[in-house]
Parts: C-alpha cells; structure tokens; sequence
C-alpha cells in the first residue's frame, strides 16, 4: 500500500467513525461530517476519490439535486443488475466534504454522478476531470455570502478554458446569459431550450456589460423567448434540445412525452438536461427517460409526508427564482409558509420582497420558522390573509384538508426529519 | 382640488429595477403605494428601465442595491435622462439606497483597481472601497426623531465606505453595525433627497421613514397606520439583533 494510498484509507476510516458518532447523536444523516473529518486526515481525499472515474457533473442555483437524481436514475436504468458500479451523493450534500463522504462510502463504484455547489465546479473539474457537466443557471441567492453571481460564472468559465481538450462535454441551458457566457469556454457543448422565464438576475450582458435585450416566450402564442446582447456577439445559441408544451425534443428532432412522477415545467427542463447528459454518457433516451420516471421525491423534494393527523406535501424553494417555480404548484386552500435566516438560508430575509406572495389572495397562509413575522409584513402588504404560527410542529398541526408546504432550505431539512421523509 | 384630498394622484416611480433591485428593493415601492392606497389616496407605480425617460410627474422617486456594472450602467443613463435631477428641483423625495446611494453622491470607486465614477452629484457624499465588506443587520439612531420611531433597522450588504461632505448632514447615528464608514454614521441628508446603507427592504422594517418620504413629496403630514405585524416585527428584530451583538462582544 503506497502511503498515499493508506492516508485516504486512514481518512476514510476516520470519516467513518466520525460520521456514526454524529447518526449516534442524531445530528443528521452524519455524511457531512464524515466528509470533513476525512479531508482533515487527508486534503487529498476528493481528489484520489475522482480518479479513475467516469464522472458527470451538475450545477446550477437552483434544481441541482433533481436533476443529478434524474441523470442518476437515467445511468442506473442502463446498467441493470449493475447499478451498484455507480456512485451518487443523493442527499445533495455538494461540498468537498459532501463529494468526499458520497465516494468514500461507495469505494467499488467506476461511475459518478454527482451535483456540486456552484462554487466547487471548478475544483471539480481541475480534479476529476468530469466528463460530462450540466451547467442549469444562476441567480440571486444567499447574497450575504456570495456578492456577485458574475464572479461564479467567471469561475466555471476560467476552470473551462484551463481544462482545455481534456474538459467536460457541457450541457448548457441556452435561456440562462451567464450560463451561456461560462459554457463557450468548453471543447464542447450541447445546448438545451429550457423555456425558462426568469430573468430578473440577468439584465447585463457578462462579455461586454452592455444591456441585454429580451424577447419573452409566449406559450399561449407560440412565441420562442430569445436574448441577445446590444452591444456584442453574444446571443442565445440554438438548442440542441429543446422543451416545447411540456415535452422534449432531442437532437434528433424526437419528441418525447417525459411523463415524469416530479411536478412542474421547470422540472420539464431538469429532465431535459439530464437527458442530454445522459446520452452523452451512452444511455439511449427511452432507457434514460424509464429510470427518470421514478423519481418521486429527490431528497425530500416534492415528498407528501404525515405530520400527525395532517398531509403535507413539502416543496424547497431557496431563493426568488425558485419562489417563482414552487409558488404555482402550491394548490391547496390552505398554504404553509416556513422561512428561516440561518447560513444555509441565507441571513438576509429582503429577497421575500421579490416573490409575488400576491398570487396566495383569497388562500388562507400560515406563516411559520424564525422569520416568520418577517413573511407577515410580506403577506400584510401583499394583503393575503395569514396567521403567523412561528413553530414548525404547531403550523403543521391539525390540518383536516392536506396542505403544501414551501420551505427555505433549514426548515425544510427539518421537516423532513420530522416527516421522514 | 386640496392637496389633502383623498382620491389625489400619487406617483412612485422605480427606477431602474433590472440593474439596481438587487436586495428586494421593489419591497420600498410596494410599501409607499400600499401605505398611500390605505390612506384613500391614489398611488400610481411607475418601473422605469433605462432607454425610457423618467416622469416628471413623480413624487416619490426610489434607487436601490446593484452590482458594480449595473451600477455605472445606471449611474450614465440617469445622466443622460436628467429626470431626476429635475424632480429634485421640483421638490420630488428621492430614496437612495445601497448603490443608488453610492450613485446619487458625487463620486464611487468599482473594482479591484478602483475605478473612480461620476455620480449624479444629488448628494454631497463621497465612496471608496472600504477596508472589509460590511454584511450584517445594521441599527442606527434616527437624527432629530424619539419615540419608537427613532430606531431604524435593516441589513446592510456594501463594500464601499461613504464619507459625507459639508452639504450632507448624516440620516442616522448607528448602535449596531458600520453604515457609512464605520464612523457612527448612516446615511445622509439634503433636502428631499435622502441616502441610506440598509434594505430589508428599508421601508418595510421601518414604515415612519416611509411616511416621512411620503411627507416631505406631499408637502403635509399623514395620519399614522397602526399595524400590529410591522410593531412586532420591528421589536423582534431590534431585540434579536441586539441580544446576538452582546453574545458576540
């Protein structure tokens, strides 16, 4: 045994011991730790964890996870009784340590599929040399930690030309200007119409900072969304693949229905992606679209759990580009609303003022987590009717309807213990 | 007609907020139109995005937090407008936040090399780049005002150090937090046109700041709202900030 070799196994035992001490505790699924404790032992891990590895990638602000369980269902649908040669952090742990525990505990595995916050892409790519990276979007989030979403996109984009030939295929959502800037960086990309409608976080053009002009997609009209920079070259390329009326249409110009178990247009979308990934890692569509049909909840999302006598079906929305997908799928009378500052929330709570909370009108809202009372200025002024209940059991309690839950990221990590989920 | 009629026409005009609504700033023109409409007056929202001339015709005019390029992309086409230097003649209010009040001063560096941009001149303050980027919920002191409403909170998100000119009397004394340059100052003042660090947004958490914009654009006093959430809110978050500062000193 080389002694490179023996401190990662050192490490991994370390992280393992770590990591049950913590399930002991019950302080979580302990995988976060165990990834620390192993890069403590030894900074190298992630690095002898990717090698020798087929590996696709994901990233984006927002439908990462979703979308990787969605690649992932799609690879493991292709391999059969083999299923376990693959490797797959599920539970959206997506920082070194996250990456480092998922491969550590899945040692035989020759394949990876794994989603990556968008700060370690480029780590990522100078390290396991991905083959395929599905680049989703970018928009505002926890801007108390990250200032400027350009400067990610400039990260992707840098590590992208230094990987040079030997960098990933990029699978690149056309409707996303900063995604798009990154992705011409890459050997390759496949491009992909996601129809996406949010563009309140890309108003300036990443090349030349001149104003970005904006063509909305109408689905009612048929009219495609388009953007194109006023004062370069830069536009939106044609996609590769592309979503239309809620089907997909590959490069082949094959349409398919994706019939997927997850709710939402913006899931249409992921899966588009993840579609495109997957045939670039050999798996034919029908293959890939049979496994991402059973993806029902990834990580919690879109699960129905049982809080006592009451039904509820939990949905994540961390920022408001996914206030804006989560809010319309909200259906029942009755909406449960739980916000939290922690870090993982972000400590700034002024994005509320950007959701259109005015579309819960004539709904009944409960308000609930640490910053609830926050969400009743937001609603008071939104004139929604709500009661404030800032304990999570209590809001949940007692409801005879089933009822939607939208969460930030703390709340709903805890209401995913509480519902197991 | 009065002026005090219920029924008048008010006007907010929003300036700009695909480049500068980085931190809720919409949130500041929900407040003011939805505090106008309470009170039976008739507001009237206008968004204005740079190519499109600013009204004339506004009373309340709103700037809030962008990034660097979306900054001096702002910065040029409001010089290029003049609109809003004409509203301020006109007595119009203007509430500068983040970096539209790094915007409205004379000057603001951006980037690493500190490139130094004109601003619009609406206020006699000057910004750099300051030593560390102050991040955090922020408490100041409201300059002149007691009571309850004296206290202004809210959550700064800047990297520039403003210093005030001999022309700019400072908005507030912070308790808790940098503000301007971590001299004990927040914001400034002249005349109608008011600058400040904090969003949250600002109006939301602090709704006697938002009348008084409102005040000065009308020219008279509004009868007070009363609403329990925004009292409630407004202890939670003096309270809990405060007891979080203690721990960490």
């Amino acid at each position: 045994m080389s002694i490179s070799t023996a401190r990662l196994t050192a490490a991994t035992f370390a992280g393992r011991v770590a990591g049950a001490a913590s399930r002991l505790a019950r302080q979580g699924t302990g995988a976060s730790i165990r990834g620390k404790v192993m890069l403590k032992v030894d900074p190298g891990a992630l690095g002898k964890l990717l090698a020798g590895k087929r590996i696709a990638v994901v990233s984006g602000t927002n439908g990462k996870t979703t979308t990787t369980h969605f690649l992932a269902a799609a690879v493991r649908a292709s391999l059969g009784s083999h299923a376990d040669r693959l490797v797959h952090n599920a539970d959206g742990a997506n920082l070194h340590h996250g990456l480092a525990s998922a491969l550590s505990g899945h040692p035989e595995a020759d394949i990876a599929i794994l989603e990556s916050d968008e700060r370690v892409v480029g780590d990522v790519i100078r390290l396991g040399r991905p083959e395929v990276l599905v680049l989703l979007n970018f928009s505002r989030d926890q801007l108390d930690r990250h200032h400027e979403i350009k400067s990610l996109g400039r990260s992707w984009r840098t590590a992208l030309a230094g990987a040079g030939p030997s960098g990933p295929v990029v699978v690149a959502n056309a409707d996303e200007p900063l995604v798009v800037w990154a992705a011409l960086a890459a050997k390759q990309v496949i491009w992909v119409d996601t129809s996406t409608t949010w563009t309140q976080d890309s108003s300036l053009c990443p090349e030349c900072d001149s104003t970005l002009i904006r063509i909305q997609p109408d689905a009612a009209s048929g009219l495609v969304g388009d953007w194109y920079c006023s004062g370069c070259s830069l536009a939106r390329p044609k996609g590769d693949y592309r979503v239309e009326s809620g089907t997909i249409v590959d490069r082949s110009q094959q349409v398919w229905d994706p019939q997927l178990s997850v709710p939402g247009v913006f899931n249409v979308s992921n899966a588009a992606c993840a579609l495109a990934a997957a045939e670039l890692l050999g798996v034919d569509p029908r293959t890939a679209l049979r496994g991402m049909r059973t993806v029902t909840s990834p990580a919690g999302r879109f699960a129905t759990a049982q809080f006592g006598t009451t039904t509820a079906r939990l949905l994540l929305a961390k920022n408001p580009a996914g206030w804006a997908e989560a809010l319309p799928l909200a259906q029942t009378q009755t909406v449960i609303l739980a916000i939290d500052s922690a870090a993982a929330d972000g400590r700034d709570v002024s994005w509320l003022w950007d959701v259109d909370y005015e579309r819960l009108a004539g709904r009944k809202v409960i308000a609930t987590g640490r910053r609830a009372q926050d969400l009743a200025v937001r609603l008071r002024y939104a004139e929604v009717d709500y009661r404030c209940i800032p304990d999570l059991a209590a809001a949940l309690a007692d409801h005879s309807e089933p009822v939607d839950v939208i969460a930030t990221y703390t709340p709903f990590q805890r209401l995913r213990r509480m519902g197991r989920v | 007609m009065n002026g005090r009629t219920p029924g008048r026409r008010v006007e907010v005009v929003l300036i700009y907020q695909s480049l500068l609504g980085l931190y809720g700033d919409r949130g500041n023109a929900t407040v003011l139109i939805k505090r106008l409409a309470w009170r039976g007056y008739d507001p009237v929202l206008t968004v204005v995005e740079p190519g499109n001339p600013l009204p004339d015709t506004g009373h309340v005019y709103l700037l809030g937090g962008g990034e660097d390029a979306a900054q001096i992309t702002a910065v040029r086409a409001l010089r290029a407008d003049g609109g809003l230097y004409r509203a301020v003649e006109r007595g119009a209010a203007v509430l500068a936040v983040c970096a539209g009040y790094q915007i409205v001063g004379n000057t603001f560096t951006v980037g690493y090399q500190d490139e130094v941009i004109s601003g619009l001149g609406l206020l006699d303050v000057t910004t750099t780049r300051g030593p560390v980027r102050a991040v955090g919920e922020i408490i100041s002191r409201w300059n002149g005002r007691d009571g309850d409403d004296q206290w202004l909170t809210g959550f700064e998100n800047h990297g520039g150090y403003t210093r005030l000119g001999p022309r700019a009397e400072p908005l507030a004394t912070v308790e808790i937090g940098i503000g301007n340059c971590n001299d004990g100052t927040e914001g400034a003042v002249s005349g109608t046109v008011i600058g400040t660090y904090p969003h949250g947004p600002v109006l939301a958490r602090n709704p006697a700041l938002a009348d008084h914009l409102l005040e000065l654009a009308l020219g008279h006093e509004l009868e007070p709202l009363a609403h329990h959430e925004i009292k409630k809110l407004r202890r939670q978050r003096l309270a809990r900030v405060r007891r979080s500062y203690a721990r960490r000193r």
